[in-house]
């Protein structure tokens, strides 16, 4: 099957949105989305956006039983490793489970890896859930390590209240 | 004892340089240290900066045997989260040995997640070694959640080469 990658527009908010929300029923965390597609379109294509995206498109011939020809997307953004330097982050990777095992997963991997090197990232890091041993193998194959099951390292967080309570105690300038 | 927190400048570079080594030594890794004083120069105080630090200062009285007043710093960047929007990942915190148990490694913490908020963000994620017991034990009594345990997240990673040499074009399947 034919398909395309391509950077995201903001006119593809409203796609990304729907398969975020697909990712998220899928991961059983649909309850914790918060974010709109409006949110979307403000922080992904203003003039310092927080992120970027490419998306995998099909032909008008190949579109889903619903009429879609976006089906699949990845959104990641740079950070920083002080043992490496500049990284990508891979915030989430989906395919629409019907365009599965066609290479579109690879390809917008890959395109990361391509628009990571431009930027010089010397590494890509993303987070996977333990029981979705599917993804995990399948990045495990595109010679992804799990430095959790490795290293041991654990994924910490502030949010809500305790973030709250931790910034409310922030010395005065 | 007297400290200040504030934002780190580019002068700030070689002490950060120094702990950078120092916290990778603590953590067993130092060979693996690549980024060097000029590295954070440019990464971070260019126009596209890929982080921002703050650093901790003693005055100088009371300074370290080796004469260093910037005993801690935080190194921190924006993120995002297709679920909850703006985030702010904290990569690095770290007080000198001797500087500890005075509310340096919390004040630090505490402005960066103050930063975080006044930028939007909704969440503050950073990543600790489970062996780690000290910085779980400090993590966990300021009240963060650890969400590998809990949700069973998984940190994941493709290194490529060293900086500026060749990078794979495409994710190839291992054989």
């Amino acid at each position: 099957m034919d398909f395309k990658i391509r950077a995201a527009k903001q006119e593809d908010c409203k796609e990304i949105s729907r398969m975020i929300i697909e990712l998220a029923v899928f991961e059983k965390m649909q309850d914790q989305l918060k974010i709109s597609t409006q949110e979307l379109e403000r922080n992904g294509f203003c003039s310092n956006p927080r992120f970027e995206c490419q998306v995998a498109e099909v032909s008008e011939e190949h579109k889903s039983s619903q009429g879609y020809t976006v089906v699949g997307f990845v959104l990641y953004y740079y950070t920083y490793s002080t043992w490496m330097g500049p990284t990508v982050c891979m915030e989430d990777l989906y395919v629409m489970p019907e365009y599965r095992g066609k290479g579109i997963g690879k390809g917008l991997m890959s395109k990361v890896a391509q628009v990571g090197k431009e930027k010089e990232c010397t590494r890509l890091q993303l987070t996977v859930l333990d029981w979705n041993t599917r993804s995990l193998d399948f990045y495990i194959m595109k010679g992804a390590r799990d430095m959790t099951a490795s290293e041991g390292w654990l994924a910490l967080r502030f949010d809500g209240e305790a973030l709250d309570k931790l910034a409310a105690e922030a010395p005065k300038d | 004892m007297d400290f200040s927190i504030r934002a780190a400048n580019l002068e700030d570079c070689k002490d950060i340089a120094r702990m950078i080594m120092e916290l990778a030594e603590y953590e067993k890794v130092s060979e693996h240290v690549k980024v060097t004083q000029k590295d954070l120069e440019q990464d971070g105080f260019s126009k596209n900066p890929f982080f921002h630090g703050i650093v901790a200062e003693v005055p100088e009285a009371q300074r370290t045997k080796d004469g260093h007043v910037k005993i801690g710093y935080a190194l921190y960047f924006l993120s995002y989260s297709s679920w909850k929007g703006r985030c702010v990942y904290m990569e690095d915190l770290y007080v000198m040995p001797e500087f500890r148990g005075k509310g340096i490694g919390k004040a630090l913490m505490s402005k960066v997640a103050q930063l975080g908020m006044a930028a939007g963000c909704t969440q503050l994620n950073f990543t600790v070694l489970d062996w780690n017991k000290a910085s779980l034990d400090f993590y966990a009594a300021q009240g963060c959640s650890d969400v590998t345990a809990s949700l069973g997240y998984h940190v994941m990673r493709c290194e490529g080469a060293e900086r500026g040499e060749a990078w794979p074009n495409t994710i190839e399947d291992r054989q």
